[in-house]
């Protein structure tokens, strides 16, 4: 089973739940868990992991026969990443960093003059991570300068899923794109993490219409309750048949946690904090 | 030689260069030769309503009309190697419009 933990606005607290849901989850089932926020991957940072075991991640990227070239400009109008310029004399010249490894130009080109090479557009990393509770923690990363996070979020996705496990704990980046989808897709339950301020509501309804679509339950978990006012946050997550089912206070020892790079289940394990925490933990586990 | 100014308005040698290269809402293409404007014309920048690689599109419409140089106020990492690439110099040059740009350049033409 797959659970989601995402949220739209980014710095709501998305990897502090996923991390400390991964620590109190794991005491009873075997757990991966997957970051996959590719452009800021931070859950090892929070655990106090380091990056283990690296794999590349490679997408095609076109090589070009020159002999075989007819100069018909095919692979250049499919091309919709603008990777593929035409030059004054008609050969075609790849711009490699916006390739996106979609392939479209190798299935045009009607001379074969496209060869399939391959690029290295990012990694991924297991670490086990031993914290409390044993888990083996899968996290995607995008080299810096790259563009396209999707083929780096699948190839992250694709390790965790490959290692025998109970429960799939993904963690996703911020925002509604294509990569959140990707990292969401085929999920039991996607745990959205706001924040009670206006950009966190704007950001959790957004959130919300994708789940929708999707057609996968969504439970949302409240950051820093009491920072600001919830009264339209309730209203928005009960028009779209949710609930908001834990609310986190705002704290200073959550803070605390942060700067030491101790989860909070870990560092104050009798506090409220961490009982709400381990409530939600219990709530997940009654979905199982 | 071939010109193409990266402007927002569709309004001839007089319209201002913009500051910005591959999302222009348009070019003003010059033919000038022997110190001289030959012809001017405009065309519609694809680049503009592009979803991604923007540049790589201004400069792909650049090439199909055998543009030698073209001036904007700045441009993107992508467009600028595209442009070095294809052999296409670029001015950096913004604010005016594309007659008093030319003047500016002429000498250098």
């Amino acid at each position: 089973m797959i659970i989601s933990v995402s949220g739209g606005k980014g710095g709501t607290g998305k990897s502090t739940v996923a991390v400390n849901l991964a620590i109190l989850l794991a005491e009873r089932r075997r757990l991966v868990m997957a970051d996959l926020d590719v452009e800021d991957p931070n859950d090892h940072i929070l655990l106090g992991v380091g990056l283990e075991d690296e794999r590349p991640v490679n997408i095609m990227l076109p090589f070009i026969r020159y002999d075989d070239c007819i100069k018909c400009g095919e692979c250049g109008r499919v091309c919709d990443t603008g990777a593929m310029l035409i030059s004054p004399d008609g050969l075609p010249y790849v711009i490699p960093r916006l390739c996106s490894g979609c392939r479209a130009c190798y299935f045009v080109c009607p001379t074969k003059a496209i060869v399939e090479g391959e690029r290295t557009i990012g990694y991924t990393y297991h670490t086990v991570v031993e914290r409390g509770s044993r888990f083996d923690l899968v996290t995607g990363m995008l080299r810096e300068g790259e563009e396209h996070t999707p083929p780096a979020v699948l190839a992250a996705r694709e390790r965790a899923l490959s290692l025998p496990a109970d429960l799939y704990l993904v963690d996703t980046s911020a925002g509604t794109s294509n990569s959140v989808a990707t990292a969401m897709d085929g999920s039991r339950l996607v745990i959205a993490v706001t924040e009670p301020t206006p950009l966190g509501l704007h950001d959790l309804e957004l959130i919300l219409r994708l789940t929708q679509k999707m057609g996968i339950e969504t439970w949302v978990v409240m950051n820093r309750s009491g920072l600001g006012s919830e009264e339209r946050h309730e209203e928005v997550v009960r028009s779209y048949g949710s609930e908001i089912v834990a609310r986190i206070p705002y704290s200073r020892r959550i803070v605390e946690s942060y700067v030491r790079g101790e989860p909070i289940t870990l560092l104050y394990p009798d506090s409220e904090e961490a009982r709400v925490f381990r409530e939600l933990a219990s709530m997940v586990e009654g979905v199982m | 030689m071939r010109v193409a100014f990266a402007t927002e308005e569709n309004n001839g040698l007089n319209s201002v260069v913009s500051s910005r290269f591959g999302r222009a809402r348009y070019f003003v293409i010059v033919d000038y030769e022997g110190g001289e404007v030959r012809s001017h014309r405009v065309e519609v920048n694809p680049g503009s309503e592009a979803r991604s690689g923007a540049g790589i599109k201004a400069v792909q419409k650049l090439i199909n009309e055998r543009v030698n140089v073209a001036v904007a106020g700045s441009f993107g990492p992508n467009a600028m190697t595209a442009l070095e690439e294809m052999g296409i110099k670029h001015v950096e040059m913004s604010g005016i419009t594309v007659e008093e740009a030319l003047n500016r350049l002429k000498d250098h033409l």
